[in-house]
């Protein structure tokens, strides 16, 4: 039997990595993800996990890609202003493609903006915060649920992956106390296939495409890590040939698997004629918005997208072939919507609703955008 | 019931936090309803005006935020004036007597004046009792959690050596409202 309690969204991420494996915390708290390391602080001492506070989320991110790298499934947990110094290392992690799972709860900005009110302004940062071509996965739950199954889906991604998945979540999310069902450990996916055997010491090869081994590193094998671009050993090489590959595969590896990546709800679509596109916190006000629009005879439907990158780019196109108004909810000034203007064809409608002073949009705000979008 | 909407406004320190907390405990875990508690406050989490939205519903909640108020609780000024939208027009409000002394137009609601904070002090002997006279006060008016199910969950919900004085502040709540 799963259990139904009340428990607030930062620690349904905290109990979720742990029920994904997640074996070491290394962070800095920061409103409003504070009582991820809080909650990993009392209890992963007590499962013979390990817990460390950092100096600060440089070496935070620093730490669990160490840590990875000696086999271990590291989480850290930050806001806007940490999610900032993390840049540099989630850069390293990628190029490296060492698995680790980095949790924004999203908060007002720029800066130290508004630490206690929600945004959803860090969409582009977690998208291409660091520099270089680079791929990423970012995924962003709206409800209880959610926040439960995409947090061990973020651990799973990144084990599958070997890349950093960065999981988002929004200060509504993380603060409220909600109504969860946790579900029993066996009715959920854990993915966890290291090895200590390794046949090639060219540990970064493989085909286009496919998922690299992940590696439990010290059991022997002279194997060399570094943030400067390699060849499939590991060492440091500019050979353009080499660089070349390289970079595909790393990209590949990603956008090979788009169907296993990507995933999203759909609410009332299959007749809608105005689509909201949006997600986390503004996805439930959208929800309750499109839920009265069709009381009202609106044929209004909800697009949630789960995982933000990859863009779920071929699930729009196809809704976009038969709904010709598209309206994107966010709590920034345009971030998303730009994604959804670049794949939405000419024939498509595209409105927006804005907005990022620390207010969530209601279902009534929402509503209205719909009824005035549909005339 | 399909939706019941709680607003509690206070000054932080007061304890609405966790008087919401208790709330969406009961109701979800010893009543199996659907429920959301968000709070919403200040940097200054001492004294500045914060306040709780409880939803509670017979189904699964989209929106977290309280939009159509049913029952609104407030300890201090300042929240109340900023708080006090979104009430519905035959909303239940209780207002310390003391603190909240300007109510402007009331006429759509049902209005409780009463003196939460001195009470508290005096009748359950500390300020910090407030969380919980503030749910006795919301059980009575409200019924939206029954009044067994509260007792219950404050006894065993109580740390250790602060029953009693729990107890007594359901008690305090209880006689506030006639």
């Amino acid at each position: 039997m799963s259990q139904r309690k009340v428990l607030q969204g930062n620690i349904i991420v905290a109990k979720a990595a742990l029920a994904a494996g997640c074996d070491f915390f290394a962070g800095y708290p920061i409103t409003p993800s504070s009582e991820i390391a809080q909650y990993m602080s009392k209890e992963m001492p007590k499962m013979e996990r390990t817990f460390i506070q950092m100096e600060d989320e440089i070496a935070s991110l620093g730490a669990c890609i160490g840590a990875s790298l000696a086999g271990r499934k590291p989480l850290t947990a930050t806001s806007g202003p940490g999610f900032s110094l993390m840049q540099e290392h989630i850069g390293m992690a990628v190029m490296a493609e060492v698995p680790v799972v980095i949790v924004n709860v999203m908060r007002g900005g720029p800066s130290t903006g508004m630490p206690t009110k929600p945004a959803q302004a860090d969409m582009m940062q977690a998208r291409w915060g660091t520099h270089g071509d680079h791929p990423i996965i970012a995924l962003y739950p709206a409800f209880s649920d959610e926040i439960f199954s995409e947090t061990v889906r973020a651990f799973n991604l990144a084990e599958k992956y070997w890349n950093p998945v960065i999981l988002l979540l929004d200060e509504v999310l993380g603060k409220a106390h909600m109504d969860v069902e946790i579900p029993e450990p066996g009715s959920y996916e854990v993915f966890w296939e290291k090895t200590h055997e390794i046949k090639d010491l060219n540990i970064y090869d493989r085909k286009l495409g496919e998922n690299p081994p992940r590696i439990d590193f010290f059991h022997g094998y002279p194997i060399h890590i570094d943030s400067l671009e390699h060849d499939a050993h590991g060492w440091p090489s500019f050979d353009a040939k080499t660089v070349d590959k390289m970079q595909k595969l790393r990209m590949q590896k990603i956008y090979q698997n788009l169907d296993d990546i990507i995933k999203y709800k759909e609410y009332f679509m299959d007749d809608a004629e105005v689509m909201v596109f949006s997600f986390g916190i503004s996805a439930r006000g959208a929800l309750a918005a499109v839920k009265t629009a069709r009381e009202q005879g609106i044929k209004a439907g909800l697009f949630q997208a789960l995982t933000i990158w990859p863009f779920p780019r071929a699930a729009l196109q196809e809704r976009f072939k038969k709904t010709k108004k598209v309206l994107t909810v966010e709590m920034n000034m345009g971030q998303m919507k730009y994604e959804v203007e670049r794949i939405a064809p000419c024939d498509v409608e595209k409105q927006t609703l804005l907005r990022a002073n620390g207010m969530p949009f209601s279902p009534a705000e929402v509503l209205d955008a719909i009824k005035e979008f549909a005339k | 019931m399909k939706k019941y909407e709680i607003r509690y406004g206070a000054v932080g320190g007061q304890g609405i936090i966790t008087a919401g907390a208790l709330l969406v405990d009961i109701a979800v875990e010893m009543e199996n309803k659907f429920a959301i508690e968000s709070p919403t406050y200040t940097a200054a989490v001492r004294g500045g005006p914060t306040k709780v939205d409880v939803i509670i519903a017979d189904e699964k909640i989209d929106f977290p935020h309280a939009t159509a108020i049913d029952f609104f609780l407030c300890t201090d000024q300042r929240p109340y004036d900023i708080y006090k939208q979104s009430l519905k027009d035959d909303a239940i409000v209780v207002v310390d007597s003391h603190l909240v002394r300007e109510l402007g137009d009331t006429r759509h609601w049902k209005v409780y004046q009463v003196p939460i904070i001195n009470e508290t002090k005096v009748g359950a002997g500390n300020v910090v009792l407030t969380s919980v006279v503030s749910l006795a006060v919301t059980q009575k008016l409200t019924h939206i959690i029954t009044y067994e199910h509260m007792l219950a969950h404050i006894r065993h919900w109580a740390p250790k050596g602060t029953v009693d004085m729990n107890i007594k502040a359901i008690e305090v709540g209880m006689n506030l409202i006639k």
